[in-house]
């Protein structure tokens, strides 16, 4: 028994000195597989690689009819109400918002610079994001652990917020050696950002024409004196690669996937065809007759031969390489057009003339690779500056010039009211939408924010396609 | 020789057989039946040297003196005490107690108890009854065999595919928590490198055990019996116990076991044959005014009424009916000709033997399986072996091992699976074997969905969607391999009689190869992707066993320590963009920059622990343990936790005398298990992005992770508390047990979905209270015993509730998961108050006051979003295993069911929306076809309250429309079925042949048996077509989604069984 007991003693004593070692090797839960520092401009390069998602989408390009379906008509139903917003904030912007935030070091370039090239795309994705949804989680978002619930903000207060971000850039920005390391889009040159980040300020300023002129003539006349776009070189415009890895959405769509799913609109062709438009046989390919013919737009029962009798969506368009253009120099033309026609910058419609055919000649140079078409093009009547509708004229020649970001083309039809469409027939009661719903996460995910932001729809309405943003004044 | 010494050598010899020791040999045989009984413990009273009998219930013991008195004990048979006496030979029988009533099981550590003496649940199966059929995944052949179980299965056409159990419902709110799988003491990995519903299914391998190894199975099915396995015990413990030598007189046993079965497709979904491709009811014409079909992959088009079309293969100049015109005529059978008969076959050699100082067995198992799907196979190898040895009379040594190889090529299953997607998007139309020729002599791939120009001429032969299934089936390659070995090397030490002190060192280490082959000519690009897998665990254990009874008294107490290392690594790489060369399957053939990963991890956890059991006058029992474990997945600076167990068990029936009852029990016990997480979850880094090679040099991209680290992480705990009675009546003809358990489990390690407005996705965390409440009952019994016909059956059944009562501060739902369709989406959720599990989605919108559905102006009907369909969990599980003996036929039968739970079944939703299923075409009320226009009386009939006009009303709608567009496209709450089964999983009927005949030959016993595995279901309540006992999805948690899941396979063969 005594035996026993020592060896028992002997026992307990070993397993209360295991049982006390609670000490590891420092590296045991340290993770070997991901790099615990950041790079400033590592993150803004991963930001950047979300640039051509905001323009290639099967869903913003149907809003404007720019195209339509041939086999699978249901996106350019609206069948989609609900559209995720998530992988917006937990990609670019939670990385811009690591970069805003972080230590970052001066061998990647000024670090003022790196910051501001980071708010500029920190405005830029939210503008996107305001306009397609509304009211979103600005001011309390990308917070992290310190708020998994963050509330919402109107749009009108994150265009106030974006404004003044796009102005702590432009003042933060260090003109002298100030390029950066591993930029995807400007190769690191500063001067465009800037003029970028104050052209971006000028276009969201022009959004303000229907809710807030004021406003928004004040806020264009600041980006204007700050410097904007001077040529389409300065373009915003997200360069593919010939390589699987980096290539353009519609060449995945249309070669690697094999669909012919996608044509130009009826609607687009009906304006584009009549007008010779240059830019015509760019956006779209010939028919198995040898024509340019636009696909009646929403069809409810898609017709299968249909493929062999219209314009595909253009065949230098949809290169594994083709480009992304998102921000460019004529839509900033058109946008002093029109700012000359409404008065916010002076010249009347002298100004907006010079800029109206200059944004149109841009626009041919920026599709077609030449100005050559242009002046013939202008010439026409319809084309031709007409003081009395000028306004529908730059719409109509912005809605062509912005052909494929449908987003972009979306929102200013919103503003505008032109081109004159009509809904998909019998689709979401025979409306075009207006706004897109939030994810249906958020009703789970962040309950009492989600229903309170509902509330504060300006024009009413409920979460769904037809509910009006703010600077959508009815 | 002189006389002399002769004389001192008789002397001798006579001093030996007076003093020394004598060998008593003899034979145990089975009371009833007469057959030999093996593995029955012989041992001397009052001594503790004893042996076992062999495969043939023969032993040899030497006992010295003559008032020695043998004890014969063993599992399921009264034991028997015989005074040695001057005998030399003893033969002896013994009772079965019951076979179904075994009175020993192996608990926690492989500590083998008296049942009686055990605070909780313990249910055992033996190994005979999972290889009734066969069945190759241990997990899957203990379907219905477990009280509290739920196991969901797989096709047999995956090859061994994915086979989950879940003890005691979800106790996860994550809906994760496997069992962990121990044999003979050795945790084996459970891993599984499946994708989720989509993709190939190369299931759970822990089903690298060779069910022919296996003695018998127990299951721990909560913390109280799990306890000991601190924060690995939470989920419970499947503790297999394998087939090992006996020592005693030395002898060698071989069996050989051999069977054969084909493999069947079975369980088609009705399709209708009346409408062929396209969107409309019209032909499309070519400029020549030929009527053409073209790869449209929907069957809303004309009638198959035979009209001369041409079809995709007369627009290949290659074959031999180009530019001819061919009838469009239905194919019913298109579906069916695509399979072919499986077949498998199955080995198995075990050598088993011993002598006084050794015992040892060696198996080896063979099996090779050709899949249903064409060009699909499965071969598998394992060998094992287990051996003791008596090193001195004080020492013993020790090694088991298994070595599994398995090496297969599989259907891929899902959306654009292997012809999985054939119900969901195809062509009614399409005779399937003039697609099995798909290659063309000059290499053009044949491919059905191909559009030509309106001059018949396909200018772009890639295929959209879906490739030729033939091409899937011989280009389209997933290979896989596997070497795996686990098992233990052990030394003991009997310090005293009643200490025994015992080392292990524990390991179970495979590699694990995948590779997928995508050849040129498919819809996808040609390329090639490759990994290795790699984990290796080993665990060194010390253990002290004391084991003493006093007059009263009995004590049991274990004391033992662990340390556990697991090392994981992983390498992946990808083609991307092509192969530079084609058909060129390696990694530098890439045209772009390849995907290049390697991955690593570490984790080691330190744990001591022991347990006591104390017993008074083989009535009252107590039984206590206690943990420790040191996690280095947790924080450093709080990585250490406690997990204690108490329970108890009183043996009424030593107290009453009634003479009905033979045994009576009631136990109660309370335990504290928990579990951890996987390594590096507690700090925060940054992840590498994409990379972007451009013209002025590549750049190289950095992102923050979507899933947040926590630094505050904490183990999950579950506190459990059960309390059964276990009771016997007629001589143990008559068994029941009876359980209640209540398990809470708390501060469960989650990836909790938060607003990614957050900048994240998810978060790690400690959240939540999920409580799980449930009744298990488990009855056995014998009702027919006679010579010639005995009936011994088991009916197993459980009912369990879950409840979430807390979830993390502010949120009150937790997404586990979101399966999105033409972007409408479906969740599977866990809301606070709710039970586990609950599907929300698109349902109808309904009038509240009649619960009618509601149309628009359209008289469609309307849908409202975020409708909470309830849990995907069933009501109750459990299964009936019988066993017949008829004269000298045995026959085996099993059967499980499922009542409640649910799952989505895309297959359905998409063989609608598609106009493939019956119901797109039948006829409406008016007895018209409802897809003739409205106007001939065609259209569905819908009926609902009309939004237009306020009340109810009837109405005829397109029925593509209908159908397509409405509920095809927008109303899941149509695609929700009620997951409720019935099903006959297993039968073998066997015959023994008779001794005398066996006399002439070399065996000792043969056995031959016709088995079927998975014959039929006996009922279901979804429709036909989909199998809710096959919903496995691959590695996914839980199991609520179709989204094409393989043809269910039955299958029939034969076995045979010879030892000699």
């Amino acid at each position: 028994m005594k035996k026993l007991l020592s060896s028992l003693y002997l026992l307990l004593f070993a397993t209360v000195f295991l049982g006390s070692c609670k000490k590891f090797s420092d590296s045991i839960n340290t993770d070997p597989n991901n790099p615990t520092k950041a790079s400033g401009t590592q993150l803004i390069a991963n930001a950047e690689l979300f640039l051509p998602g905001l323009s290639s989408s099967p869903y913003g390009v149907h809003y404007p009819q720019y195209l339509s379906n041939t086999s699978f008509t249901d996106n350019s139903r609206y069948t989609t109400i609900n559209f995720n917003f998530y992988n917006l904030y937990t990609g670019p912007l939670a990385n811009l918002e690591n970069a805003i935030n972080a230590e970052l070091s001066a061998n990647e370039g000024p670090v003022s610079n790196q910051v501001a090239v980071a708010k500029i795309l920190k405005a830029y994705f939210f503008w996107h994001m305001t306009d397609r949804w509304g009211p979103l989680p600005f001011r309390d978002a990308l917070k992290g652990k310190d708020d998994f619930t963050p509330a919402y903000d109107s749009q009108q207060s994150i265009y106030n917020a974006l404004f003044a971000l796009l102005d702590e850039a432009n003042a933060g920005i260090v003109t002298t050696n100030g390029n950066i390391k591993n930029d995807i889009v400007y190769g690191g040159d500063i001067n465009k950002w800037k003029k970028l980040g104050n052209t971006i300020h000028l276009l969201m300023a022009l959004r303000l024409s229907k809710v807030d002129p004021a406003k928004g003539n004040a806020e264009f006349n600041k980006a204007l004196t700050n410097g904007i776009m001077t040529a389409n070189a300065d373009n915003l415009a997200y360069a593919h690669l010939l390589e699987q890895n980096n290539e353009n959405y519609w060449y995945n769509s249309f070669t690697r996937l094999g669909r012919n799913w996608f044509a130009l609109s009826k609607p687009l062709v009906d304006y584009m065809s009549p007008l010779n438009d240059p830019r015509l046989p760019v956006f779209g390919n010939k028919n198995n007759a040898g024509n340019y013919v636009g696909l009646e737009y929403g069809k409810a029962v898609p017709n299968s031969n249909d493929v062999n009798n219209v314009s595909l969506l253009g065949s230098s368009l949809r290169q594994q390489n083709s480009p992304v253009h998102l921000v460019t120099y004529a839509q900033a033309l058109f946008a002093l057009a029109e700012a000359a026609k409404l008065g916010w910058i002076t010249g009347g419609d002298a100004t907006a003339k010079t800029n109206y055919d200059l944004a149109v000649q841009s626009s041919i140079t920026q599709w077609t690779g030449s100005a050559a078409a242009a002046t013939a093009f202008l010439a026409q009547t319809g084309v031709q500056y007409n003081a009395a509708n000028a306004i529908e004229q730059i719409a109509y020649q912005r809605w062509v010039h912005l052909f494929l970001h449908g987003y972009e083309g979306w929102a200013e039809w919103r503003r505008t009211g032109y081109p004159v469409l009509v809904a998909a027939p019998g689709a979401n009661g025979d409306k075009i939408p207006r706004r897109e719903a939030y994810p249906t996460q958020e009703r789970a995910n962040n309950t009492g924010n989600y229903n309170a932001a509902l509330t504060t729809f300006p024009y009413g309405g409920s979460d769904d396609l037809n509910a009006r943003v703010w600077w959508d004044k009815p | 020789m002189n006389k002399r010494i002769l004389i001192f050598f008789a002397l001798l010899l006579s001093a030996f057989c007076l003093y020394a020791q004598k060998t008593i040999r003899g034979k145990v045989t089975d009371a009833e039946g007469g057959s030999p009984v093996p593995n029955v413990s012989v041992t001397i009273k009052g001594k503790s040297t004893g042996t076992t009998t062999d495969y043939n219930g023969e032993y040899a013991i030497q006992i010295t003196g003559t008032n020695s008195i043998l004890v014969f004990t063993t599992i399921g048979y009264t034991a028997r005490e015989i005074p040695v006496e001057s005998q030399h030979s003893i033969n002896v029988t013994l009772t079965p107690e019951n076979t179904q009533l075994s009175t020993v099981v192996v608990t926690a550590l492989g500590i083998r108890r008296d049942q009686k003496s055990i605070g909780y649940a313990a249910q055992q199966i033996k190994g005979e009854n999972l290889t009734l059929t066969k069945e190759q995944n241990v997990i899957g052949s203990l379907d219905g065999k477990i009280a509290g179980a739920q196991v969901t299965g797989s096709s047999g056409a995956s090859l061994g595919g994915t086979q989950k159990i879940k003890l005691r419902g979800v106790n996860s709110i994550n809906g994760g928590g496997q069992p962990l799988m121990v044999v003979d003491g050795t945790p084996i990995a459970q891993n599984n490198f499946s994708g989720d519903a989509n993709g190939v299914d190369y299931g759970n391998i822990s089903q690298d055990i060779n069910p022919e190894d296996i003695e018998s199975v127990n299951v721990l099915k909560g913390p109280a019996a799990s306890a000991l396995y601190g924060l690995r015990g939470q989920y419970g413990v499947i503790l297999i116990t394998t087939k090992k030598g006996a020592r005693g007189i030395k002898k060698v046993d071989v069996n050989l076991n051999s069977a054969y079965s084909i493999e069947r497709i079975g369980n088609f979904m009705p399709l209708q044959n009346i409408y062929g491709v396209g969107n409309n009811q019209t032909f499309l014409t070519l400029a020549n005014g030929q009527k053409y079909i073209n790869g449209n992959d929907e069957s809303w088009g004309p009638k198959m009424d035979g009209t001369p079309v041409r079809m995709y293969y007369s627009f290949y100049p290659q074959d031999p009916q180009y530019g001819q015109l061919t009838p469009f005529v239905p194919q019913p059978d298109n579906l069916k000709d695509y399979f072919q008969t499986g077949q498998n076959v199955n080995n198995g050699l075990s050598v088993t033997g011993g002598n006084e100082n050794t015992a040892f067995r060696l198996s080896y198992n063979n099996a090779y399986i050709k899949g249903t799907m064409p060009n699909t196979w499965l071969k598998r190898n394992n060998l094992g072996l287990s051996s003791s040895l008596n090193l001195t009379s004080k020492l013993s040594a020790g090694v088991n091992a298994t070595y599994a190889n398995n090496d297969g090529q599989r259907p891929t299953q899902g959306y654009q699976g292997s012809f999985t997607g054939a119900v969901q998007w195809f062509q009614r139309n399409l005779d399937i074997k003039r697609l099995r020729d798909y290659k063309y002599a000059d290499g053009t791939i044949l491919n059905w969905n191909v559009n030509p120009t309106s001059a018949g001429i396909i200018t772009n032969n890639k295929p959209s969607d879906w490739n030729n299934p033939f091409f899937d089936a011989y280009e389209v390659l997933n290979n896989d391999r596997r070497d795996r070995i686990f098992g233990d090397v052990n030394v003991s030490y009997q310090l005293l009689p009643a200490l025994k002190l015992s080392g292990f060192v524990r390991s179970d280490f495979y590699t694990q190869n995948i590779s997928h082959k995508e050849a040129f000519g498919g819809r996808l690009n040609e390329g090639y992707a490759v990994g290795k897998y790699q984990n290796k665990e080993t665990n060194y254990e010390f253990l002290a066993q004391y084991v003493k009874s006093w007059s009263d008294i009995s004590v049991n107490v274990n004391a033992g320590s662990n340390l556990l290392t697991q090392h994981y690594s992983q390498l992946y790489q990808a083609t991307a963009g092509g192969l530079s060369s084609p058909a060129n399957y390696t990694i530098a053939a890439s045209v772009d920059r390849p995907v290049s990963t390697s991955y690593s991890r570490e984790k080691q956890v330190r744990s001591v622990y022991a347990m006591g059991s104390f017993g008074y006058k083989d009535t009252y029992f107590l039984d206590a343990s206690i943990r420790n474990d040191v996690s280095s997945a947790l924080p450093a600076n709080n990585n250490s936790y406690w997990y204690p167990s108490l329970s108890g068990s009183f043996v009424f029936s030593q107290l009453i005398n009634w003479r009905p009852l033979s045994f009576g029990k009631i136990r109660a016990g309370y335990a504290i298990a928990g579990s951890d997480l996987d390594p590096y979850q507690t700090s925060t880094t940054y992840a590498l992005g994409g990379v972007y090679p451009g013209t002025t040099g590549t750049i190289n991209t950095l992102t923050v992770p979507d899933n947040l680290k926590n630094p505050n992480i904490k183990p999950s705990f579950a506190n459990s508390f059960e309390i059964g009675t276990d009771l016997r009546f007629l001589n143990n003809r008559l068994g029941l047990e009876f359980t209640y358990y209540n398990q809470q489990n708390k501060d469960q390690i989650i990836n909790l979905s938060v607003s990614g407005a957050s900048g994240f996705d998810q978060t790690v965390v400690n959240a939540g209270l999920i409580e799980n409440k449930g009744i298990e009952l488990s009855l056995t019994g014998r009702p027919v015993q006679s010579k010639m016909f005995s009936w011994d059956a088991t009916f197993n059944f459980a009912r369990n509730e879950s409840l979430i009562r807390e979830l993390y501060p502010g949120i009150n739902v937790y997404q586990l998961d979101v399966n999105t369709y033409s972007s409408v989406s479906i969740y599977l959720n866990s809301t606070v108050d709710k039970g586990f599990g609950s599907l929300v989605g698109q349902a109808y919108r309904r009038d509240p006051a009649t619960g009618k559905m509601l149309l628009g102006t359209d008289n469609m009907p309307l849908f409202e979003t975020n409708h909470d369909f309830g849990s995907v969990l069933p009501e109750f599980t459990g299964g009936f295993l019988n066993n017949f003996k008829i004269w000298k036929f045995s026959v085996g039968a099993m059967i499980s069911f499922q009542k409640g739970g649910q799952f989505f079944s895309w297959s359905k939703m998409l063989a609608v929306k598609s106009g493939q299923a019956e119901e797109t075409a039948a006829l409406n009320d008016k007895g018209v076809n409802v897809r003739e226009p409205l106007a001939n009386g065609g259209g569905y009939k819908i009926t609902g309250i009309s939004q237009a006009i306020g009340r109810e009303t009837e109405a005829y709608v397109d029925a593509r429309a209908y159908f397509r567009n409405n509920i095809g496209t927008r109303i899941y709450e149509e695609w929700l079925f009620d997951a409720s089964y019935i099903k006959l999983r297993e039968v073998s009927v066997g015959y023994n042949l008779d001794e005398n005949l066996l006399n002439k030959t070399p065996f000792k016993s043969a056995r031959l048996a016709l088995i079927t595995r998975n014959p039929v279901m006996i009922w279901q309540k979804a429709p036909k077509g989909l199998d809710p006992s096959e919903l496995s999805s691959g590695s996914a948690s839980i199991s609520w989604i179709e989204k094409g899941e393989l043809q269910t396979v039955r299958s029939y063969g034969v076995n045979l069984n010879l030892t000699f």
